[in-house]
């Protein structure tokens, strides 16, 4: 790889105290990711795309929850940092988009004064510099007259438009890591395809890198270089998108890929539903969590919980003891 | 051409006191064919959800007509109009928030039997017992749990079987799957499919995702800020649009293929507020291809190829050609290169 890694990921595991037991919501994960790349984490409700995200940040409540493993960031270890210290790496190393930007604004502090904050606290600026630049990042995010929206206060704004205020607040430290949480989720399909777009570019102009974590494939098929797949906590597969989505060998991530209608099928192609539903992460079965759901699973699967194993050369791991022939594989 | 089971006519419905009349629906008309499903797509505050509140007069409609089986709704009232409505069901968008958490679920589906007094004793345990099998509900081992005890596939699932409880002509379904996921969305559409076969039901299927409405309509709908722009048979529709909204649309339609074009048309800006729609075309604002006379003319709908009407002035040319492929070119005259 010709980029230097900028997060490396090993083993983390994320588990959280519930009055029923101790829920594991990302269980050894691990995976790399190069200065300038583009990485998606594509999984449905409870894979723990979310509290993986939350955890490369160093997002956690301060009872009830343990982290183990280890995320490096540009070298500086998050897991077990200090506030102090994690304070130092938000905002200028690393940023998160999250969902809902209904409610990730302060709704009684004018936008441009939300983005000063970043500036003024992180970067030192002073005042007056402060705003020149909150209005520049305003411009950056394609929000019209920046210089009167500095004023506006959130609920004047649309979905689209908070959400573009969220980014730029995001990339007020000119972070080097951008996650971005279901970005695009609740935003109607001409919006999210603007927003998109903008994450792309500042993606590039920036040269930042940026985890998209969404339950959307159709937002990382083109959007991301590399993906990874969740699954009850636990990566089942990851390699380039490309590869994922033509050579997938782990049958959960085609059942996904088949079960999503498209576009481009005729009216009332019959879809591919996966029977049942995700597991309860309070009561993971022993084996392969896929496996009650699995049309391949063998007696091994119920049993013996597969790990990742290389693919081919190229980095395409996959957890499956019966996984899917490569020929057979290929989106008909 | 088979019968209509419900005709829109004229529907409009508007919000608001004088001076802050929020145009919701303006002046939707179209039909619904016995056994067909028509899909009603668009953006948010587009009209499409209270277009089907209105239908069943959950919200009352300003003017405009709704018969169903030759029946004018918006002029019955009483006894005549419930019972008339029984013919019409509606699902929501959420399944939790609409079943009350703590009753179970045969009672919930029994509802509609006991208000109707339909069934009793055991002929209500039976044909709930039934709905419930039916929806992929387990009665024997499920149907004494309370609503909170279901996640929201099932929830759904249950839904559908209150839903059906009054043997409907017509459902109503509005964003039905947009909160499951796509594993679980996949279940619920196909046995919406597997339940019309059945029963013979006629759906409105009411949704923002292009994919899920395409996939389970007959003919489609698209509505941009109160109006309908473009109605057609869903493979003709998406394969060649002839309004440029529903082009945009199904531009901006993110398809789960790494392969596929990346396209660049992207449509900018917001739609315009409700509260003071543009005059004549209301897409006119942000449509690349707007004149004076969509300013001052507002445009009806008019068929461009059979069945398949669009309300534009200057619409994209569909070309039918012979075989299934259908081409599309831009507007006649001033057209960009084509986006694919």
């Amino acid at each position: 790889m010709s980029e230097p890694t900028l997060l490396r990921v090993r083993e983390v595991t994320t588990t959280f105290d519930t009055p029923t037991g101790p829920l594991t919501a990302v269980d050894a994960v691990s995976f790399d990711l190069a200065a300038h790349e583009s990485l998606g984490v594509v999984g449905e409700s409870g894979s723990g795309k979310t509290v993986l995200s939350r955890t490369i940040m160093g997002l956690q409540p301060r009872r009830g929850v343990s982290v183990t493993g280890s995320v490096l960031l540009n070298g500086t270890e998050v897991v077990g940092a200090s506030e102090q210290a994690k304070r130092e790496l938000w905002g200028r190393q690393v940023a998160m988009v999250f969902q809902d930007p209904m409610t990730s604004l302060n709704p009684v502090v004018k936008v441009g004064k939300q983005i000063d904050e970043v500036l003024r606290v992180r970067l030192g600026m002073d005042r007056s510099a402060a705003r020149a630049r909150a209005i520049e990042l305003l411009e950056m995010v394609g929000i019209p007259a920046a210089a009167t929206r500095y004023s506006a206060y959130p609920h004047s704004l649309s979905g689209g438009m908070r959400q573009r205020v969220v980014i730029a607040i995001a990339l007020a430290g000119s972070p080097q890591l951008l996650l971005a949480d279901e970005p695009t989720t609740g935003l109607d399909v001409t919006i999210q395809a603007q927003i998109l777009n903008l994450l792309d570019e500042v993606q590039g102009r920036l040269g930042m890198s940026t985890i998209l974590v969404t339950h959307d494939l159709g937002v990382v098929a083109t959007r991301t270089r590399r993906l990874v797949v969740m699954y009850a906590g636990r990566v089942v597969e990851t390699g380039t998108t490309r590869d994922v989505f033509a050579r997938h060998r782990m049958p959960y991530t085609r059942a996904l890929l088949e079960s999503s209608p498209k576009v481009s099928n005729p009216s009332h192609t019959r879809l591919a539903a996966i029977p049942g539903r995700p597991p309860n992460l309070l009561d993971l079965p022993a084996g392969c969590a896929f496996a009650p759901r699995c049309a391949y699973a063998t007696e091994r699967c119920h049993h013996e919980r597969p790990v990742l194993e290389p693919a081919d050369e190229t980095g395409h791991l996959f957890a499956c003891f019966n996984p899917l022939p490569l020929r057979a594989a290929s989106p008909s | 051409m088979s019968e209509n089971l419900l005709s829109v006519r004229d529907l409009t419905v508007t919000f608001g006191p004088r001076g802050r009349r929020v145009s919701a629906v303006d002046g939707v008309s179209f039909d619904v064919a016995v056994g067909e499903t028509l899909g009603l797509v668009g953006e948010s505050g587009c009209g499409k959800s209270t277009t089907g509140r209105a239908l069943m007069r959950v919200v009352e409609p300003t003017s405009g007509t709704v018969t169903l089986e030759g029946l004018d709704l918006t002029a019955a009232s009483g006894r005549t109009l419930r019972e008339r409505r029984t013919a019409m069901q509606m699902i929501f968008q959420d399944p939790i928030s609409s079943l009350n958490p703590r009753r179970r679920a045969r009672d919930i589906v029994a509802e509609p039997l006991d208000c109707w007094k339909r069934a009793t004793g055991e002929e209500r345990r039976r044909i709930v017992d039934d709905l419930l099998t039916q929806v992929g509900i387990d009665p024997v081992a499920y149907g004494d749990r309370y609503a909170r005890q279901f996640s929201g596939g099932q929830c759904q699932r249950i839904s559908i079987a209150r839903a059906l409880a009054m043997r409907p002509k017509l459902l109503i379904c509005d964003e039905v799957v947009s909160a499951l996921d796509v594993s679980v969305q996949a279940q619920i559409l196909n046995l919406l499919e597997d339940l019309k076969a059945e029963y013979g039901l006629t759906l409105l299927f009411i949704a923002h995702d292009l994919a899920v409405v395409k996939n389970i309509s007959d003919r489609v709908a698209v509505m941009y800020l109160g109006r309908l722009c473009e109605i057609g048979p869903a493979d003709t529709l998406y394969a060649a649009p002839a309004h440029p909204y529903t082009r945009f649309l199904l531009g901006a339609a993110l398809e789960a293929d790494p392969e596929a074009p990346r396209r660049h048309e992207i449509l900018e800006g917001e739609p315009p507020s409700p509260l003071d729609p543009p005059s004549g075309c209301r897409f006119r604002t942000r449509c690349p291809f707007a004149t004076e006379r969509c300013a001052n003319e507002t445009p009806a709908l008019t068929e461009v190829a059979p069945g398949h009407r669009v309300a534009c002035h200057y619409p994209l040319r569909v070309t039918v050609t012979p075989g299934p492929a259908t081409t599309r070119t831009g507007p006649t005259g001033s057209g960009p290169s084509d986006a694919t």
